[in-house]
């Protein structure tokens, strides 16, 4: 009944690689998109910059780790690093007085480059061994960065980002800095929707399924992962430049660090390999829910009138947040999205549920 | 049994979004934002539990000049983004004072909170060049730099050594990590003045494997070996010192050390360690008596009595004596409601506040928000801390000309 697929016919190819072919889909990315675009006229201060917008930028680093490991199927347990060089060489850009616009893509292709030199090497190796070189990536990154001052700031390591700014106009507000990071999101979010209709998307889903069988069939197997690890950096370097300079305003050695490296990708594995969807919830899981149940755990305790000791109140949301992972990838292995989407599966045929084989 | 399980889930979405309650503009808040459960362990419960039992103590009293103390305590997980979180919720609650204790933390929230005008506790931890009042205006590093506490163990070695260092051997040891690499600024320019032999032993991350640095320590044969590290570290420093055949007495550790780690290491293994401390160690003060007596005898403790005795417990107190007076002298100079700007000038208007003897003494000013920077020498005697030294603060001039040189770099880039 929602999901009404009678009527729905295509006359030329262009109807047919539609994205969403259902129009009940359309109506809801619209409303999802107004929602985002209203969202500081409704939304509490509160909870557009210390909620929406990391979720948003998360969600786009989870999408560039979907990228290479969702869609190109290759382990990439280095993204946290990818995102702190994109991160450190756009402050150190516009410390210099380059423009932002330009100093966050320049953050970007140093990601690209030092990303594709590792992959040039990573590459040789498959699976485990691939995941441990690019382990190596974060750590020797992370090595770099606290012993080579120029790129730190020096023993304090933290090195403040001037405001940013948009063709010299610097925004300071909490709702130009929302819409910036909302502007990304989107245009990343547009990128990998629209992978599964573009030859990029169908040469990685080649690779990543038999990359020996697609190279027999004409695909260029080192190519396309090469290819993959250098979007995925770009993408990452890009998402670390705005991190800093919409949320953090200051970079440091430990927001890049190997844990969230692990962080990232839990986001994907989580949220769902290869969905796009996946990544918007995977992101809510890993960066929202601990702080939830926090608060959760801490509001039930007083209104139960229960003394907890001080660790014994902050190891339980911890362990409830373990449980949860757990449950969830018991309940459904392929992450959040395969549970949206069995409900959808649920709801196309619905109220004719014996149609369905 | 549907329709249960709808109830349930929707009690716990109400929950889970109903933490915001109301409070009464009546008392003094402060918004603990700690690590309780990730890096920071292994101080957060006892500076907690001592903020919670101060403030019930002032409460039984009476409170702050008449209003009541109120501690807000959240988690974060040493997570930039949730301390971000946690502060941003208890401003918009009314919170003014902040305490983040722990480092890559407090650089997240500073830039925020400098914005905003919010005070900053920075004790101990994260920034050394916020002492500098004047480019940190709301940042309250009450407490000495980890450059301080490195200028005054060495002031103390020369002492030991008869006022020269020429051919003094100093071995630093440290974790490779921001933490352990902060005072080697420091030591060089000290280095240059006093000319003693200074040489670096770093060892990498986490920390457990010291046995390289050891044994380039051994070969070295130094007079004495600072070692800049916390918690564990301080074990295996010490297991390899025996291993190598290191005199205890040569030990000087950076303020991190606690009677949890003397007693991994042994009571009597570690007999003629030393630390230098901005914070009385022990039970012996009337302070600690008092609590004892009020709180812990009544069973109205706020954890359980085993921290008590921790030196850890000990800096808590201090912190927030500190902040308690600076509150006190707020309300009193320039009266209620409070803002944050008078409880930067009551915190300003300490002057030789030393807690009753608990603390070094401290005296803020509008351009050093550190109080002084004075630290002790104690000594681990087998049972107890004794003083080896008094409150001293030494190179003063080093010291500030390397904090003028990173605020500046903190000023020229702007907030």
């Amino acid at each position: 009944m929602f999901f009404r697929q009678a009527g729905i016919h295509h006359t030329d190819y262009r109807q047919d690689l539609k994205i969403f072919p259902i129009p009940v889909d359309r109506w809801m990315i619209g409303l999802l998109l107004a929602l985002a675009v209203l969202a500081p006229y409704y939304l509490d201060t509160l909870y557009l910059n210390s909620y929406l917008l990391p979720w948003l930028i998360w969600t786009s680093a989870a999408l560039g780790l979907n990228l290479i490991l969702g869609w190109a199927g290759q382990f990439h347990f280095g993204y946290a690093a990818v995102m702190g060089i994109g991160a450190y060489t756009a402050v150190h850009a516009t410390r210099n007085a380059i423009p932002w616009e330009i100093a966050v893509i320049l953050g970007g292709l140093t990601s690209t480059v030092i990303g594709i030199a590792f992959a040039f090497t990573a590459l040789r190796v498959k699976g485990l061994y691939l995941a441990l070189s690019t382990l190596a990536l974060q750590f020797v990154m992370d090595w770099v960065i606290t012993h080579v001052p120029e790129i730190s700031g020096g023993v304090q390591a933290t090195l403040q980002a001037p405001d940013m700014t948009l063709l010299g106009n610097p925004i300071t507000t909490d709702t130009g800095l929302y819409y910036v990071v909302l502007v990304w999101c989107v245009l990343v979010t547009t990128f990998m929707l629209n992978l599964r209709r573009s030859a990029l998307g169908r040469a990685l889903v080649a690779v990543r399924e038999k990359d020996f069988a697609a190279a027999v069939i004409g695909v260029n197997a080192f190519f396309y992962k090469l290819l993959a690890f250098a979007v995925t950096s770009f993408m990452g370097g890009v998402t670390g430049a705005i991190l800093i300079f919409c949320f953090y305003h200051a970079v440091t050695p430990e927001q890049f660090a190997v844990d969230v490296s692990i962080q990232a990708l839990a986001m994907v594995i989580v949220g769902g390999l290869g969905s796009v969807i996946g990544s918007y919830f995977g992101a809510a899981f890993v960066l929202l829910l601990p702080g939830t149940i926090n608060g959760l755990i801490s509001t039930l305790a007083e209104a139960m009138n229960i003394r907890l000791g001080i660790e014994v109140l902050a190891h339980i949301p911890n362990a409830l947040y373990g449980f949860l992972i757990i449950g969830f990838l018991l309940f459904e292995p392929l992450g959040l999205a395969k549970i949206y989407n069995n409900f959808r599966n649920y709801l196309l045929v619905w109220p004719f549920g014996y149609a369905r084989k | 049994m549907r329709s249960l399980k709808f109830l349930i889930g929707a009690a716990a979405a109400v929950l889970l979004f109903a933490s915001h309650t109301a409070k009464a503009a009546d008392p003094v808040r402060f918004g603990l934002c700690y690590d309780l459960s990730k890096a920071y362990t292994f101080i957060t419960p006892q500076v907690a539990q001592a903020a919670r039992d101060l403030a019930d103590l002032q409460n039984m009293k009476g409170g702050i000049e008449g209003h009541p103390v109120e501690m807000v305590l959240q988690d974060h997980g040493n997570e930039p983004q949730r301390g971000i979180e946690c502060y941003e919720r208890l401003k918009r609650d009314g919170v003014m004072v902040f305490d983040l204790l722990s480092t890559p933390v407090s650089r997240a929230v500073l830039p925020r909170a400098m914005k905003d005008g919010n005070i900053m506790v920075q004790a101990l931890v994260g920034r050394g060049d916020a002492v500098d009042g004047k480019v940190f205006e709301w940042i309250f590093p009450v407490g000495p730099t980890y450059w301080g506490q490195a200028a005054n163990d060495i002031k103390y070695i020369k002492d030991q050594a008869g006022g020269n260092m020429k051919g003094v051997k100093v071995a630093f040891l440290y974790i490779d990590y921001a933490f352990g690499q902060e005072p080697i600024p420091l030591l060089k320019k000290l280095q240059e003045i006093e000319g003693f032999d200074l040489k670096l032993f770093p060892y990498p991350l986490p920390g457990n494997d010291q046995a390289s640095a050891w044994s380039q320590i051994r070969r070295y044969k130094p007079d004495w070996i600072i070692h800049w590290g916390f918690s564990a570290l301080h074990v295996v420093a010490s297991r390899e010192m025996k291993r190598n055949g290191i005199p205890m007495d040569k030990f000087i550790s950076v303020n991190w050390m606690n009677e949890v780690d003397i007693n991994n290491i042994g009571p009597d293994v570690a007999k003629g360690l030393k630390r230098g401390t901005s914070v009385v160690g022990g039970s012996d003060h009337p302070l600690k008596q008092e609590i004892k007596a009020k709180l812990y005898d009544q069973g109205k403790g706020n954890g359980d009595i085993k921290l008590f005795d921790d030196s850890y417990y000990n800096v808590g107190l201090a912190i927030y004596s500190t902040m308690f007076e600076g509150a006190r002298l707020a309300i009193k100079n320039e009266g209620w409601p409070l803002t944050p700007a008078k409880i930067k000038k009551g915190l300003e208007s300490l002057s030789d506040f030393d807690a009753n003897g608990f603390i070094a003494p401290l005296t803020v000013t509008a351009d050093d928000h550190g109080g002084g920077g004075k630290t002790r020498i104690e000594r681990w005697d087998g049972t107890k801390w004794v003083a080896e030294t008094d409150w001293f603060a030494a190179y003063t001039d080093v010291v500030w000309e390397i904090v003028h040189e990173h605020s500046a770099e903190f000023a020229k880039s702007g907030k």
